[in-house]
């Protein structure tokens, strides 16, 4: 062997190739995987009624013998109130943080997330009209109305924005600008008729601020299989994400149809979106924030980014959920723990990486 | 068996225009397997949409594309990918992609499988790295690398995509002197091994130096498409830059230098 293909061989045994990156994504789920279900028990034991961890896996095992009908109160605790809901926690976690890798993707930026589309405007203007419609009882038959018209809402917002997107150019730049227009007008509506109607104003405020507390069966269920879904097709196109970030153009030469790739996936993000802040209300930071912090551990490749980000974004909130619901006297609003740690993460990021963006 | 004399590149009365303004009028050249052509001209002579034309980005309003004997308007952007591909002036850089991230995405128009690369993709990527002096800092971030390192990257992800024609825009535009030839020096040398390079630029000296032949454009027309040394001269550079120029000869190369004064006024 020759000097040059022996320093050949050596520059390339150092490349992180395939075969390292698929080694790296598959013990990044791996353990990712391990430390959900873990924190997942951990969580059964948290709250404001104290159950111990042995007991909490008695319970377990006691519930799954009995068919989902535990005889103690520990047991009914933790299979009709903490399993539904923890379950929603890790699912609109997971939701919420791919949506916000794959906004970031889609839009070049890795500066938005998920609502740039004007989604979460949509659907808060959509619980705000059916709550003061009167249709919501407190009879538990209409509940489900509520994150129906937050679905609704959603969608028509993203609908709106894709209409004025598409006639303005159908550029990644208009779906931002289209999504802003749109959000704030929607915003501005809901203040309106809001506070015309202050006798609803605790209702429609306690959703805005985002919590779990509703979640049973019914709902995790509602919320679980569609995230799941969705979350299946964003993984399957991993790859064609990484050719994404480099512009539409760029994606072109590729031989991508990079106009339609981006609009599809923006409806199914917006879908995804507006299942995960129907049922618990807008949850905001986990899907600019847990993309962002990911991409700077394992760096820019889809493939490793979005199974970790679908793992980061269950754990911040369960571990958010289990501190708002550890207060005896009252639940905290979820949404709000959240900006509260995620405003002075996101200020130390634009100061730190802002530069670089040419903001 | 396909016929080495069929030109890589067939232009044929291509037209092009946004709105009322033409862009493109009436353009017809071919160009050879192997040659290394220079579509050079002022900004806004339609360089760019020219480009962007044979890559099927922007679609003709008139006339025919074929590469390689196939008409573009038939064929899919994935089967365009696989002939033709174009090298940008620049690219992205806030997505923390590795230098081998973004060199193995010109395999994509090839990938089997949903996610992954082959030993076949890899060994493609190894070498065009290796090829560019890329191979060293590979595991480095775009973002981290020089202007020069990363033109290098940038051509070597149109390597991996094994195009027939490579487009290359503008690429020695933000580029010191000395990676401007080495740019040059790179695609000369891909195109003696067979690859069709078409180069996209108004840097004169540079284009007469290495390209086989040069196709001049102006305002949307071809000017004139031949040989460096007989469509570059004092009077040819005057017409289409407008400015006044003196032409000399240095071993065998001419190079042209700006003498006169270009002029501006307050807008007319």
């Amino acid at each position: 062997m020759d000097d040059q293909t022996k320093l050949k061989n050596e520059v390339m045994g150092r490349i992180v190739g395939t075969a390292q990156i698929r080694r790296r994504a598959t013990a990044v789920i791996t353990t990712g995987l391990v430390s959900i279900v873990v924190l997942y028990l951990l969580s059964l034991t948290m709250g404001s009624y104290p159950v111990s961890f042995s007991e909490a896996l008695d319970q377990i095992v006691e519930i799954v013998t009995t068919g989902g009908n535990p005889s103690e109160m520990s047991g009914k605790v933790i299979f009709n109130l903490r399993m539904p809901r923890e379950l929603a926690v890790i699912m609109v976690g997971a939701g919420l943080a791919i949506a916000g890798a794959v906004m970031q993707a889609l839009i070049h930026n890795p500066l938005v997330d998920p609502y740039i589309t004007g989604v979460s405007s949509g659907a808060s203007f959509g619980v705000m009209l059916i709550t003061i419609s009167g249709l919501v009882t407190t009879s538990i038959s209409t509940l489900w109305m509520v994150p129906a018209a937050g679905i609704v809402g959603a969608i028509a917002a993203f609908a709106l924005t894709m209409v004025v997107a598409e006639a303005a150019g159908g550029r990644a730049m208009s779906y931002v600008l289209g999504g802003t227009v749109i959000g704030l007008g929607l915003s501005a509506g809901t203040t309106l008729i809001m506070s015309l109607n202050a006798d609803h104003l605790e209702n429609i405020a306690s959703w805005m601020f985002g919590s779990f507390a509703g979640v049973e069966w019914n709902e995790a269920v509602l919320i679980t299989v569609p995230i799941a879904l969705i979350i299946g097709v964003v993984l399957v196109n991993a790859r064609r994400l990484n050719v994404m970030l480099l512009g539409e153009d760029q994606a072109m030469y590729l031989g991508m149809e990079s106009r339609r790739f981006k609009r599809n996936m923006l409806l199914l993000i917006s879908v995804l979106t507006a299942f995960c802040v129907s049922f618990c209300g807008v949850i905001g930071f986990i899907g600019l924030i847990v993309p962002h912090l990911c991409r700077m551990v394992v760096g820019g490749d889809n493939r490793v980014l979005l199974p970790t980000s679908m793992i980061v974004g269950p754990v911040v909130l369960m571990l958010a959920d289990v501190f708002c619901r550890s207060f005896t006297v009252g639940e905290l609003p979820i949404g709000a723990i959240i900006s509260v740690i995620g405003v002075p993460f996101f200020v130390y990021l634009m100061v730190k990486e802002g530069k670089r963006y040419a903001m | 068996m396909q016929c080495d004399d069929r030109p890589v590149l067939r232009v044929s009365n291509v037209g092009f225009g946004y709105k009322d303004e033409r862009t493109l009028v009436d353009i017809s050249f071919e160009i050879g397997r192997g040659e290394f052509v220079a579509l050079m001209g002022p900004n806004g002579s339609g360089k760019t949409t020219m480009m962007r034309c044979i890559n099927r980005i922007m679609s003709v309003d008139s006339g025919r594309i074929e590469i390689d004997g196939q008409d573009i308007s038939a064929l899919t952007m994935q089967e365009i990918s696989r002939m033709c591909t174009t090298v940008p002036a620049d690219t992205a850089l806030d997505f923390s992609l590795s230098v081998r991230d973004y060199v193995s995405l010109g395999r994509s128009p090839y990938i089997k499988t949903i996610w992954w690369e082959d030993e076949e993709d890899e060994r493609l990527i190894g070498d065009a790295m290796w090829d560019l002096g890329v191979a060293a800092y590979a595991n480095r971030r775009l973002q981290e690398l020089s202007s020069g390192e990363r033109a290098r990257v940038l051509l070597a992800k149109g390597i991996v995509q094994t195009p027939k024609l490579l487009l290359v825009d503008e690429p020695s535009a933000h580029l010191d002197i000395k990676y401007k030839v080495q740019i040059m020096e790179i695609l000369r040398d891909l195109s003696r091994k067979g690859l069709t390079v078409l180069i996209a630029s108004h840097d004169i000296n540079l284009l007469t130096r290495f390209c086989d032949r040069i196709l001049l454009l102006s305002k949307g027309r071809i000017v004139d498409y031949g040989l460096p040394g007989d469509v570059v001269s004092e009077s040819s550079i005057e017409e289409v830059f407008g400015i006044k120029v003196k032409v000399v000869e240095e071993g065998g190369t001419i190079y042209v230098l700006p003498t006169g004064s270009a002029g501006y006024d307050p807008g007319v």
